[in-house]
Order: C-alpha cells, then structure tokens, then sequence
C-alpha cells in the first residue's frame, strides 16, 4: 500500500510544520499563475528554498500553476516554467492547456500533474490529459469512489483526491459568480466566495420566505472512508488550506498521518476514526463530512444560515524547547493554572495536562499566560519536542484497548 | 451580423418555423440526460441539421451511457461539448466538434491549440472587448461568439434549491431567483436531478460589439435564450437594446491590491 500524505503550504513556516507532522509533500504558489493569489505566496527564492529544504527531507513539492489564463497572463509563463524545471520542482499543477502545451512544446521537463480546476470526473476526460503528459490526476471533489476506481483502473495514472478541507459549491472551475458580484475573477485566484454568503430567496420578483438562502456546503471529511479511498486507487490525499494557520496545517496533517499509519499497520479502529473526525472538526470550528464519495450530497453536507466563525482559541503555546524537566513555550493564546491542557505532537503520544505550574521567562511564577507570544516556562512531567503543541484539551485520544 | 451566421438554441420545436422567417437556420438543441440549464430534448425530436449542445460535466457512468448513443448522434452535425470525455468519444467521427469548456476559452494560445484539434470554439464573452477582438483577429480557424443571452455561471452537482425548500418545509420551489443585496445582483437556478444550473439574471447584449469584430473569424453568433418569445428575440436581432454590456467594458481583477471599492485601481 503506496500513499502520499499531500498538505498544502501557504509559506515556508508551514511548508516546515507540514512535514514535521508527516506531509510527503506540499503544493504551493508562486506569486503569479496560482489560485488563491491573495494568500502569501512563494517568491522565487522561496521555491528554491522550499524545494531545497523538501529534498534534503526526501519529500516534495509541487507548484500551482492552475488560474485559467487570459492573454496578458501567458506572459512570462514559458520562463516561469524553466525556472521551475531549473530548481527541480517535483510536479506543477495545471488546468489550463495552454501550460500542458508549452510544457511538450519546449521540452520542459516537469512532471504535469491536471488541477481539481478543471472537473476531471470520468476517465474518458483522464485519457485526454494522459495523451496531454499528465502523470497524476487531481479528481474534481464531486468524483463517487466509483468514478475514482474507473478513472484508475483506466487510465493507470496517480490519482490525487482532496481528502479534507473546505469545498466549493459549484464543481470547480465551472464559477464565476464572483466575477459577476465583485469583479474578482475566481479562476485567476480571486474567488470572493460567494457561494458561502446569504441571498434573498425569490420568485417572480417576490420573496418567498424571509429565511436567507445559503447554500455553503460543510467540509470534507473522508476518515470515514479512508481506507475505501485506498482501495479504489488514491495515491495522494490531499488537505486543502494554503491560507490556514500553523496549528490547523499542524493539527490536520498529524490527524492524517496516523490513520495512513494506522491503515498501513492494521490498527485503525473505529474508535480512532471518532476520535480523528472529533478533532478536525474542532480545528476547523466547522462540520465536515465525506461529501461525494459514498452518494450525492444531500440536506445534510449543506448549511442553512449565515454562519460567524469565531477563530479557533484552542492554540495555547509552541514549544521552543524542553531541558531538565522544563518547557519553553511561546504562547499563542490565554491560559491560567488550573486550565486542563493537551501537548501532541508528531514524535509524542497526545497527553493529557492540569496546568500547575507557570513561570515567566526569568523562572519567576506567574498565574496567568495573557500576553500573545509572551515566552513562559513550564515544569513537566514528560518529555515534549521544539513544535510540539500545546492546547485546550479537547478530546483524549483512544488507548490501545479502545 | 449575418442571419445566416446566428446559431440559436430552441426551447420549444414550434420556434424552429418562427426563426426560419426571418433567416435564421442554425439550431441547437440541449440532449437530454447531458445537458443542464436548457429545455432539453430527445435524439428523436432533433432535426438532423441540428447541432447538439452537452454541457453537463459528466461523471464514468454517463461517458459509458453517451457511448451507448454514439451512433445515433452521428447524423446530427455536431457537438458543442463542455465536458472533453465528449471529445474522446466523438474525436474519430466525421461529426463537427465545438469545444466550449464554459469559463475557459479566455485566451488565444488555449483557444488555438483547442482549434487545432476540433472544428471550432466557443470564446468567452466574460472578457473585455479588447480581449475578444484580440482572440477573433488571431485565431486559426472561425469560432462561435456568444452575442446574446443569459450566462451561465455556476453549476454544482448539488440539488441546492431541494436541499434548502426540504431543511426550510418550504414548498418544492424551482427555477428561483437568488438576490443579492450588498452588490445588486441576481441568479436565476435551474435545478434537475443533475444540479443546480446558475445564470446570470440580467441579459447580456453583445450584438453592436459584435459587428466590429472580424466576421471572417466567426463560424456563428450564438444566441442562448432562456426565457424570451421569439417576437422578443426576433426584436432583439433587430438591433432593440436589451441587455446589458457584461464584461465588455469591465476588467476582472484577482488580487486585492488591484481592488477597490470602485472597481480596479
């Protein structure tokens, strides 16, 4: 059983804590040709960076090159991509065919992998990007497993399928209403989401009800079918989120990594699977659910109202480093003695923790942790790692014997 | 424009005799089963000088059902496709294959290479007039610009209206307008058992456009009517101003430094 456990890396910090806590690999976005053009993006420099750091740890990159372009777009891609093929990036994602021509054109040699941007959903459609040097398909998030075992068995390429995150309400590519609301063009990266506003509800002029219309579908969540992705062919499982924090990036890939582990090694239960979709929905503060892949989305992958998202206050400290019993952590978010706290982290056993203990910087003993990335000093009774984490605690993660 | 270059979309078979008067003889007919948004209609009930519209994006099963039916397209003179499994299917046949992958054909290098494979293209009227003019005066082969219509621009795969009149205990709505009230726009959704179909509620009218560009280049004028007489369409053709000038004269922008509330900086 070959996987890929694929993360998505909106800077280099979290391109580093993705693969602390087991990415095999990111994909990121350079300044231009990305979608998501208003996350922070890689320089050049950055790449070449980030691709030499991903090497060094034997994982690796890929890079977005997936907006739909206009003409003025087109300018400079044919030197964007050598340069890319110059520091060796792993694979570029691409939707428009203008990027897979000019990559057979000039012989550039950069794996093509075929964008969720553009609605692979059959494998007929595989076959054309095959003959089009695709070595991996990103499936369109509305693929059935069904859909995922016949694009496999027939095409014989890599098949990457999203496997946690945000989802869009329209197959992707095939929106615009962004363009037409704000004038953000959603396939050059400007998606202004509309999808997850309220609207009046109307016919014939009228409305119907007082009650807004939203139609912001949940996230995905595929612990449920995980290992049924394995056997209808998915190589790489994808978390979507180039612009989500350290600690949700963090969170997610550590909740993913152990159950391809645990798939691997025989020991995923139910119980661990409860404990994991627990967790990521309270990472996320939103539900999630698996989407397509067992049905089509119905009354219950859907949100009615307009919802607030509070930003998640799980996040309590970093840990910078762990001598002689003590913690360093830089703190991220309020806490005080008393507080019930969990550390987990990628070479740790998630623990459970009553915070007893709080010291400033200089040793001195304070109640409170109130300053955001004040550094502070705590006595443990077991041994934590620089990136471990620590928070609320939320769940308890399931024994052995669970 | 040309009559005899438009290529309108039929709703009902008794517009067909209404277009012919006034020299209008290209038609297009959504097939049902794999086309959403449109009135649809059987193989059977399609005039074979027809062109055939597929539009839905099409998952295994529906590839493998359009294989069944293969043959009996092949009279028609041919596919305007979105999904490109349509391509793979009919690549081999003497059918006339248009690829019009909605939101894609927005630059000259695509459209060429698409060009170069198929019998034409439908360009996207989301871009500029500059933009358009460009595309037309470079492409290789003549393609199908969309004058009139209502745009499509969203297709989910979800039943989004069912959902919300089943959550809400409201009756089984359809074909609802959803108001937007921070920017004043409107959409109209269409849903069938194959997802919610949106459209732009507002007319778009490129038909005065349409004449500065190079007719050389244009295969057909394509005119999509959703909801019009043919009394109004015919109007229309006639040079009566309904609708609006899209994106003809509104540049999108994608990132936020190029933003403003006005519009691009």
């Amino acid at each position: 059983m070959k996987t890929e456990l694929l993360a998505p890396a909106g800077s280099l910090e979290k391109m580093k804590y993705a693969f602390l806590f087991g990415a095999d690999a990111v994909y990121m976005g350079g300044k231009n040709f990305s979608l998501r053009a208003n996350a922070k993006n890689f320089s050049l420099e950055e790449m070449k960076e980030a691709v030499e750091y991903a090497h060094s740890l034997g994982k690796k990159v890929y890079i977005t090159c997936n907006i739909v372009f206009h003409n003025e777009d087109l300018e400079g891609l044919k030197e964007y991509l050598k340069y890319l093929e110059s520091i060796h990036v792993d694979a570029i994602l691409a939707s428009d065919i203008a990027v897979m021509q000019l990559l057979k054109d000039e012989h550039i040699n950069i794996p093509l992998h075929i964008s969720t941007q553009a609605s692979t959903l059959n494998y007929e459609v595989g076959k054309f990007y095959k003959e089009m040097g695709a070595e991996r398909l990103v499936l369109a998030r509305e693929a059935s497993k069904e859909d995922i075992k016949r694009i496999h068995e027939e095409t014989g390429l890599e098949i990457e399928c999203f496997a946690h995150g945000a989802m869009c309400t329209s197959i992707s590519g095939r929106c615009v209403l962004s363009n037409y609301c704000t004038n953000r063009d959603s396939n050059r990266g400007g998606c202004a989401q509309i999808c997850r506003w309220v609207f009046d509800y109307k016919k014939d002029n009228e409305k119907v009800t007082d009650i807004p219309f939203s139609m912001t579908p949940k996230d995905l969540n595929m612990v449920p079918f995980i290992n049924h992705m394995i056997d209808a062919g998915v190589y790489s499982f994808k978390i979507e989120g180039r612009m989500r924090s350290i600690y949700y990036v963090s969170t997610v890939i550590l909740i993913y990594r152990r159950l391809l582990d645990k798939i691997k090694n025989g020991t995923l239960t139910d119980e661990y699977k409860k404990y994991a979709t627990n967790i990521l929905n309270r990472v996320a503060n939103r539900e999630s659910t698996p989407q397509f892949f067992d049905k089509l989305p119905g009354v219950e992958e859907q949100y009615y109202l307009g919802r607030k998202e509070e930003s998640n206050q799980d996040f309590l400290g970093l840990v910078l480093d762990y001598k002689d019993g003590v913690a360093t952590i830089e703190q991220r978010n309020f806490f005080k003695l008393g507080d019930e706290v969990q550390f987990f982290g990628p070479n740790m056993k998630t623990t459970n923790w009553v915070v007893d203990n709080i010291m400033d910087e200089e040793g001195n003993p304070i109640d409170v942790a109130r300053h955001p990335q004040m550094i502070i000093k705590i006595k443990l009774p077991f041994e934590v790692k620089e990136f471990d984490m620590m928070r609320v605690k939320v769940f308890d993660e399931p024994t052995k014997n669970d | 424009m040309k009559k005899q270059k438009i290529l309108i979309n039929i709703n009902n078979l008794e517009e067909i005799n209404e277009y012919k008067k006034i020299g209008i003889n290209n038609f297009l007919f959504a097939l049902n089963g794999f086309s959403i948004g449109y009135n649809s209609f059987e193989i059977r009930e399609i005039p074979e000088d027809s062109y055939i519209l597929i539009n839905r994006v099409l998952d295994s099963k529906d590839i493998d059902s359009l294989k069944t039916i293969k043959d009996d397209l092949l009279k028609f003179k041919g596919i305007i496709f979105e999904d490109l499994g349509v391509y793979q299917i009919f690549k081999d046949t003497s059918l006339e294959l248009i690829w019009n992958q909605a939101h894609f054909a927005t630059n000259l290098t695509s459209i060429n290479i698409w060009l170069d494979k198929v019998s034409s293209a439908v360009i996207s009227n989301e871009i500029t007039s500059n933009e358009i003019t460009d595309i037309v005066s470079g492409v290789i082969k003549p393609v199908i610009f969309n004058v009139f219509g209502k745009n499509m621009i969203m297709y989910s795969r979800r039943t989004l209206l069912s959902n919300f009149n089943k959550y809400n205990e409201l009756e089984k709505y359809n074909d609802m307008v959803l108001g937007e009230n921070h920017t004043n726009n409107n959409f109209l959704v269409k849903e069938t058992e194959y997802g919610s179909a949106f459209f732009n509620n507002e007319y778009f009218n490129y038909i005065d456009f349409s004449n500065t560009l190079n007719d050389d280049n244009i295969k057909f004028y394509l005119v999509l009517n959703l909801d019009l007489d043919t009394n109004t369409i015919k109007d229309v053709l006639e040079g009566k101003t309904i609708g609006n000038d899209g994106f003809l004269n509104k540049k999108t922008v994608y990132r936020m430094s190029e933003y403003t509330d006005r519009g691009v900086k």
